[in-house]
C-alpha cells in the first residue's frame, strides 16, 4: 500500500508506504519511508482486523530524521498527529519499536473516548484485572504471563477507561518484553508469536509477543474492573493495602489524559477508585506473583 | 472592617470525600484539589453567602463539634486565605 505524502526536506514530496492497524477501537495508519517496519508490523498482526474503510483515528510517521539519513546510517525519525519535539530518532533496525511507540504516543496524547490508564490488564469470567506502575514492577511482563494461563490479555500499555459505563475496554498491541523477561517469557511462549529481537535500543534489549489469538479475536469485548494491583519487583512477597487517597493519586499520574477529560475524567476515575478493590504487591518471581493474584482473585465475590 | 469571603459557587464544584481526603473538583478551572478538613466543611457551610472569618467559624461552630472554639477563627482565617489562592474562595 502507497501514499504520497509531503515530508522530508523543502520542496520534497517523499513517498510513503503505510498501512492500517485496528487494535481494540483505535484505528491507525503506519506511514514509512522504509517498508521493513510496515512487512514486520503486517506480520506481527496479521491476524487482527483489517480496516474496511481507510479511515485511522492516527497517523504514525516514520521518516528519516534529515533526507540522507533515508540511506546513510538510516535513522527513524517518530511523529504523527501527535509528536514530541525532543523524541530521539532510533536506528532502522529498530523501526518497529519505533512505530510501537509511534502508535503509543498518539493514544497518550490524543485519545479522549476512554480516560487513559498506564496499566496492562487481563480477563477471567467477565472481570478485569488492572496492574500500573513504574517501569520494571513487572506490569507488563505479569500480564503476558498470565495470558498464557488462561487469562484474557487485554493490554500491557493502557487501560481504557469508559466514562460511561466503567468497564475497561481492551487495547492489545504487542506485548513489550525488555530484558530479563524476554529470556523467561521465551521458555512457555513458542518462537512463532515472537517479534525481531532489538539489543540495545534506549530502553534495553526490547523483544515484542504476539498476544494470544482469542485475545485478538475477542478485543472488542470490555470487562468490569475487579481488581487494582500496584506490582513491585524484586522485595519479599507481600500484600499490602493503599488509601484512596494515595490511589487517586497514582492513578492520576497513572493517566495520559485525565487532565484532558476534565470533569468526565474526575468522574470516572473516582467512580474506579470508589469501587475496584486496590492491593499493593510485592514479589520476587512470577510464581510468587501468580500465586498470590490467584489468592486475592479467588476472594473476590 | 473584616475581610469578607464569598466560596465558589456550589453547582461548580463537585466533591467526593476519599479517606482522610476530600477531592474537589472545580469545573470552571478543570483542577482537581485535594484537600483536608475542615476545608470542605467550610465551603460547606459558607454556602453561597458572603461572610467574614468570624463568620464562618460561628458556622462550622453550629454545626460541627469543634475542639477548639477559641481559635477557631484564626483557623478558618488561614485557611480561607489558602482557598484564596487555589481559586476555590474569593475575597468580597
Amino acid at each position: 500500500m502507497l501514499a504520497w505524502s509531503r515530508g522530508t526536506g523543502v520542496g520534497q514530496v517523499a513517498r510513503l508506504h503505510h498501512l492500517y492497524l485496528t487494535v481494540g477501537p483505535a484505528r491507525f495508519r503506519v506511514a514509512s519511508t522504509w517498508r521493513q517496519p510496515l512487512d514486520q508490523l503486517a506480520a506481527l498482526y496479521k491476524d487482527y482486523p483489517a480496516s474496511q474503510d481507510g479511515y485511522a483515528d492516527f497517523t504514525v510517521r516514520l521518516e528519516p530524521e534529515k533526507p540522507w539519513r533515508r540511506y546513510i546510517r538510516p535513522s527513524v525519525h517518530i511523529s504523527g498527529d501527535y509528536w514530541l519535539p525532543d523524541a530521539a530518532p532510533l536506528p532502522l533496525n529498530q523501526s518497529l519499536l519505533a512505530a510501537e511507540m509511534g502508535m503509543n504516543l498518539q493514544m497518550a496524547l490524543g485519545w479522549r473516548r476512554h480516560l487513559l490508564l498506564h496499566a496492562s490488564s487481563v480477563e477471567k469470567d467477565g472481570k478485569a484485572l488492572l496492574m500500573t506502575g513504574l517501569s520494571g514492577s513487572g506490569k507488563s511482563t505479569l500480564s503476558a504471563m498470565l495470558a498464557e494461563k488462561g487469562w484474557r490479555f487485554m493490554g500491557d500499555e493502557f487501560a481504557l477507561l469508559n466514562p460511561d459505563t466503567g468497564m475497561v475496554h481492551s487495547f492489545p498491541r504487542l506485548i513489550s518484553l525488555k530484558n530479563e523477561a524476554i529470556a523467561a517469557m521465551q521458555a512457555i511462549v513458542p518462537d512463532n508469536r515472537f517479534g525481531p529481537l532489538m539489543k540495545d535500543t534506549p530502553k534495553g534489549d526490547i523483544r515484542h509477543i504476539v498476544p494470544p489469538l482469542d485475545s485478538v479475536n475477542k478485543m472488542a469485548d470490555p470487562a468490569k474492573p475487579a481488581l487494582l494491583l500496584f506490582p513491585r519487583f524484586g522485595y519479599d512477597p507481600a500484600l499490602r493495602d493503599m488509601g484512596k487517597s494515595e490511589i487517586f493519586v497514582r492513578l492520576t499520574q497513572a493517566s495520559t489524559n485525565y487532565v484532558a477529560l476534565g470533569e468526565v475524567g474526575f468522574r470516572a476515575l473516582t467512580m474506579f477508585v470508589d469501587t475496584v478493590p486496590v492491593k499493593a504487591i510485592d514479589y520476587q518471581s512470577a510464581d510468587q506473583a501468580e500465586e498470590l493474584i490467584d489468592g486475592l482473585w479467588g476472594e473476590l465475590s | 472592617m473584616s475581610q469578607l469571603y464569598r466560596a465558589a459557587a456550589p453547582d461548580g464544584l463537585i466533591q467526593f470525600p476519599l479517606d482522610s481526603m476530600t477531592l474537589i473538583f472545580q469545573k470552571s478551572s478543570g483542577i482537581t484539589h485535594m484537600v483536608a478538613d475542615p476545608v470542605p466543611a467550610i465551603i460547606e457551610v459558607m454556602a453561597e453567602d458572603i461572610l467574614t472569618a468570624d463568620d464562618v467559624a460561628q458556622r462550622l461552630s453550629a454545626s460541627y463539634d469543634l475542639e477548639d472554639t477559641a481559635d477557631a477563627a484564626d483557623i478558618v482565617l488561614a485557611r480561607l486565605v489558602e482557598l484564596c489562592s487555589l481559586g476555590l474562595v474569593e475575597q468580597v
